[in-house]
Order: C-alpha cells, then sequence, then structure tokens
C-alpha cells in the first residue's frame, strides 16, 4: 500500500515536471480563434468579414523564447453578415473558396519582451499564394482557465497584407484598396 | 468589394468615382449638397455594430449585431445632425453558437424583453471640411440609457455613380461599460469595459 502510493507520488512528479517542461505545446481553441480582415470601402467606412473555423498547434518554448505555428484558416467558413458579399467574396474572382478552401500560417520565428511574445514572423498561404508575413501581438498574456483546469495563451494579432501579391486583385482598377488588414483573435490550450 | 459582378459601364462610372476619392478628392464631395438638412436611409449592406471586449485579460472577443437601421439627417452648412438608430441585437453573431445563445439570456443582451439596443443623438461636431467628427447621444441597452460618444475614426461622403446619389459614412467609436446597463455575467473573466466599432454607410434620397 505505501509502495502504491510511493510510486503514485513519484508518478505525480514525473508529471508535473513533463508538464513545465520546454518547449509546450498548444492547441488552436476554435470558439476563442477567429481571423476578421477590414478593408476600406471608398473612404468612406470599413467592411469586415470574419472566417469562423480555425484550427492548429502553437509551441512556445518560454525559457529558450522560442516558438513555432501551423494554423489553418478554412476559408469556406467565411461570414460578413451580408451574405450576397460572403458569396462574392467567395467566389472565383476573389477568394475563390472552391479552389482554395484553406488559408494557412505557418511561423517559426517569434519575438519576446519577457515572457510575453511581442511579434510573429513567417508566411501566410492565400489563394494558393505565399508570402512572407509579420504580425504584431498586443495583449498577449497567459492564464490558468478555471473552466478546462489548464494554461491558456493567447492574443490580439493583426498585420497588413497586399492583396495583389496573394493573386487577389478584384476592383483595384476602381477603387477597392490593395491593403487589408487583418485582425487575428488567437488562444490556444496547453496540451 | 463589390457586392454583385461589374458591368463596363460600372466599372467606368467606379474608375471616374475612385479618381474623385483619391486623397483631398474628398472635399468638394463633401461641399456637394450643403443646402439644408438631408435626411440618410441607412445603408443595410454596410451598417454594422461590432463590439469588443476582452476574455481573461488576453484575446479580445468580438460580435457582430446588424444590420443597424434608422436614419441620419445632417445639415452639412449648419453644422448640425441628428441620428436614430436601432440595432437589433437578437442578431447578434460572434461566430461561436453557443455563446451567441448565452449572450442572449437575461443577464447579458435580454434579447426576449430588450430586442433592440437604440441610439439617439443630436449633438454632432464636425470639421473644418464639414466632415462629422463626433456624435454624442444616448444608448439605451436593456432598457437602461446612459450618455455615448461615438468619435469618428473615419467619414466621408461620395457621389455614387450606380446609384445616382449621394452615400456618406465612416467607422464610428465608442467605449461603455456594461455594468451601467446591467449586462453583468461573467464579469470580472470577460471584461466589463466594452468597445464599439460602428461601420455606417447611408444614402441620400
Amino acid at each position: 500500500m505505501k509502495k502504491t502510493s510511493l510510486l503514485a507520488v513519484v508518478a505525480a512528479l514525473g508529471f508535473a515536471s513533463a508538464a513545465f517542461a520546454e518547449p509546450a505545446t498548444y492547441a488552436i481553441e476554435p470558439s476563442h480563434s477567429f481571423a476578421t480582415f477590414e478593408i476600406t470601402h471608398f473612404g468612406t467606412s470599413t467592411n469586415r468579414g470574419r472566417f469562423n473555423k480555425t484550427s492548429g498547434t502553437v509551441t512556445v518554448d518560454k525559457a529558450a523564447k522560442t516558438g513555432s505555428l501551423d494554423v489553418t484558416v478554412d476559408t469556406t467558413s467565411l461570414d460578413t453578415g451580408t451574405a450576397a458579399f460572403t458569396k462574392h467574396l467567395s467566389s472565383e474572382e476573389i477568394l475563390n473558396t472552391a479552389a482554395n478552401p484553406t488559408a494557412h500560417l505557418v511561423a517559426n520565428k517569434f519575438t519576446f519582451n519577457g515572457d510575453k511574445v511581442t511579434e510573429i514572423a513567417g508566411t501566410l498561404t492565400l489563394n494558393g499564394k505565399t508570402n512572407p508575413v509579420v504580425l504584431k501581438a498586443q495583449n498577449y498574456n497567459c492564464y490558468n482557465s478555471p473552466m478546462i483546469k489548464r494554461e491558456v495563451c493567447g492574443g490580439d494579432f493583426d498585420t497588413t497584407i497586399v492583396r495583389s501579391q496573394y493573386g487577389v486583385t478584384y476592383g483595384l482598377n476602381y477603387g477597392f484598396p490593395d491593403n487589408v488588414h487583418l485582425v487575428i483573435q488567437v488562444e490556444a490550450v496547453k496540451q | 468589394m463589390k457586392r454583385s459582378s461589374s458591368k463596363t459601364l460600372r466599372a467606368a462610372a467606379l474608375a471616374a468615382l475612385a479618381v474623385s476619392c483619391a486623397s483631398p478628392g474628398l472635399a468638394p464631395a463633401l461641399a456637394q449638397s450643403v443646402a439644408g438638412p438631408v435626411t440618410y436611409q441607412l445603408d443595410p449592406d454596410h451598417t454594422f455594430a461590432t463590439f469588443e471586449v476582452r476574455h481573461f485579460g488576453t484575446s479580445t472577443l468580438r460580435g457582430r449585431i446588424g444590420p443597424v437601421m434608422g436614419e441620419v439627417t445632417l445639415d452639412r452648412a449648419a453644422r448640425t445632425g441628428d441620428v436614430r438608430l436601432r440595432i437589433p441585437v437578437t442578431s447578434v453573431s460572434t461566430g461561436v453558437r453557443a455563446l451567441d445563445a448565452r449572450l442572449k439570456q437575461p443577464d447579458l443582451l435580454a434579447t426576449a424583453e430588450y430586442p433592440e439596443a437604440y441610439f439617439v443623438a443630436t449633438r454632432f461636431s464636425f470639421d473644418a471640411a464639414g466632415g462629422v467628427k463626433e456624435v454624442r447621444g444616448e444608448f439605451t441597452l436593456r432598457g437602461a440609457s446612459q450618455p455615448l460618444s461615438l468619435v469618428a475614426r473615419s467619414f466621408a461622403c461620395r457621389h455614387d455613380e450606380r446609384l445616382k446619389r449621394e452615400v456618406c459614412g465612416g467607422d464610428f467609436e465608442g467605449d461603455l461599460k456594461r455594468h451601467d446597463f446591467g449586462a453583468t455575467f461573467g464579469e470580472p473573466f470577460v471584461g466589463d469595459d466594452v468597445h464599439l466599432v460602428i461601420q455606417v454607410e447611408a444614402f441620400a434620397p
């Protein structure tokens, strides 16, 4: 009996030290991870669209201050609030989501300030074309979720892409801007 | 981005418009119809309210509500205005159905009892070019009313060749504390400070 409990303690310690070993892997939490685009409409208001499905993993080594990320956005999950706008954006002449149903963000250059991620550099594949991208982090933080009893890390990440570099050129010749602001909410759960 | 496929004529008209919209070209557009008050109808394709609230001090949770309905009257010569917005909170969309349902409960948006929020304002500030700079009025949510100021992050008017009328619009932002309206569920894990970002476009008659 005593032996068993000692073993249990040793095992528990083993798990505990494994849990604190770096790097740690985090799985994207889909209900708090969304990519939104913002594009100016004729110099007046800003049109927004949200992609409802995002998945992937992030690894962070807080001690070594390194990290990597592999995130897939389902482009067919686009949601603008206006069915006709969503349909047109999804069509062949803009995002062509039938041919390119995913956008893919891969990054392995993480910049830290202390234990907080401040910048992520990698590549974004959109509409079948890949370009370098740098995401600035705001509000990066980790917390222990009282609901799932695990560490959750995340924040808001944003960047401005030049859509023609991804072959998305619709309307450039009559005034729709080439610059698109991407705002990405991310939370990921420690595995 | 356009909502429907382009036609050659429209493309030409849009090209002309793009030229007139380019950089300082907006000022003449603002000066076009300055005689007397003009009442604009909100464009349901380009008028949405988005709220932003911090989740566990970490990421920003967003929800979209709309289209927002209502009308705006501007008298840019007299530098006065009047706006009445009806915000259908039953349409709240976060991308997570369970969260949308939770938001509609009595301790948050209480949509069964209060299906609409309202913003009513008559105190308008204008910039030198006649563009709307700030709108101060009253916001009503869950039947509770509080003062709210919406600041224009962008505002411009243009002549739309396709619609043959003037269209004005912009992005307006404001901040509120949800406990002022009794919508307190989830605090402090989900923040009390709510940032509103309102996209508005409206057609002249």
